[in-house]
């Protein structure tokens, strides 16, 4: 795997709809800039030698720096994969869609459930969301949220960001009622 | 470092902080000789002067707010680097909405109350170099840095770019603090003291 940059981003909202949240909410993204495995290579009809060589290290290395980052225990989580201009969406879908990837961050933060995702291809500097859901049950509608990045300038179009969020809570001011109501 | 209460940001109006940190492996293919970690801390906090007059005193509440702002941004980036020995460049950005003066933007960074309290907290000794702007929430912003002791240390000239995604509202102001702990990646344009004399000489017998 080659890694041009690692990136790291906390949000800690303070205030919402003007009152205090307390404890401040804490979101935490960390990605990797990595070379798309599959670059200049046309179309690759078996991606699993590329999904081998490189899902589980990027895997186990987000899902490290992203426990650490956020600073508190994991109950919502997600994933992203953006390609840069030149590759395909399913060369993220790859990298990201396979329990090699997710099971790093799923072992870290004590959880069971899918990882919501997102996988989108754009030029450096592109706006993505990175949905989270509650980590045991993806039902729990409080921990049903997103956060957002934009890259300066990431991807190019040779490479793929591959990026795992997780927060340490719900939504701040989080009061609708549970889906067990409506049903 | 100082230990500061958890509910410091709420005093000081703060809406939100986003810490953004970069570590570059590789520049053009091949690591830089020296490790390097960037980052930004960009605080939202409302804008005391909004609907005030160009006439309004703006010291007051910047002798109220630049001081604790310096506080909570530099106390995350010197978390994140590793303490003020760890950084070797710096810089300030305040980005004003659009219900506000540039002005409101400036005296948040450009008066002692904020990059006196900065360039202690980061001990460093030159001026802090600054990028300013009023703009609606999400515009990015590209803050430089500059050595914190030599500023005229070429090799340390870099830029990074900070962003929150929902702010400045309008009535709002987003106030940065960059450091990084070396150099560009791979610094290699001489310096001050490597430098021939260069005059206009130089294009004399160039063709236009």
């Amino acid at each position: 795997m080659s890694t041009r940059k690692i990136i790291t981003l906390v949000e800690e909202t303070v205030t919402e709809g003007g009152r205090p949240v307390e404890p401040a909410a804490r979101v935490a993204v960390v990605a990797a800039i990595i070379a798309n495995p599959w670059a200049g290579q046309g179309f690759v009809e078996d991606l699993n030698p590329g999904i081998e060589a490189t899902a589980s290290e990027v895997g186990a290395l987000l899902a490290a720096r992203v426990v650490d980052a956020l600073g508190a225990p994991v109950e919502a989580y997600g994933k992203a994969a953006i390609v840069g201009l030149d590759g395909e969406i399913e060369h993220g879908s790859a990298l990201i869609h396979t329990l090699k990837f997710g099971d790093h961050f799923r072992k870290a933060a004590s959880a069971t459930t899918l990882l919501p995702a997102v996988e989108k291809r754009g030029p450096a500097g592109v706006v993505f969301d990175i949905p989270l859901k509650h980590i045991t049950d993806a039902t729990i509608r409080s921990h049903h949220q997103s956060i957002e990045l934009r890259l300066a300038d990431a991807p190019h179009p040779g490479e793929i960001v591959i990026a795992l969020a997780a927060a340490a809570q719900g939504r701040p001011q989080q009061r609708l009622a549970p889906l067990s109501t409506e049903q | 470092m100082t230990t500061v209460s958890p509910r410091l940001p709420e005093k000081a109006g703060i809406r939100k902080i986003v810490h953004y940190q970069e570590e570059i492996l590789l520049e053009n293919g091949q690591a830089p000789a020296v490790p390097v970690v960037r980052a930004t801390v960009a605080a939202v906090v409302s804008n005391p002067w909004v609907g005030t007059g160009p006439e309004t005193d703006l010291a007051p509440a910047t002798e109220q707010l630049a001081p604790t702002l310096a506080r909570v941004l530099t106390d995350r980036l010197l978390e994140s680097l590793g303490g003020a020995q760890q950084v070797e460049a710096f810089g300030k950005a305040a980005i004003v909405g659009t219900a506000g003066e540039i002005e409101h933007a400036g005296a948040l960074i450009h008066t002692p109350y904020f990059g006196n309290l900065v360039r202690e907290f980061l001990e460093g000794s030159s001026i802090i170099c600054f990028a300013d702007d009023r703009a609606e929430a999400g515009q990015a912003l590209v803050v430089p840095m500059w050595h914190k002791t030599v500023a005229a240390t070429r090799s340390h000239y870099q830029t990074i770019t900070t962003r929150v995604s929902d702010g400045p509202r309008a009535d709002e102001i987003v106030v940065v603090v960059a450091a990084s702990t070396g150099p560009r990646p791979h610094p290699r344009i001489g310096d001050r003291v490597t430098d021939p004399a260069v005059t206009s000489t130089i294009l004399e017998g160039a063709s236009a």
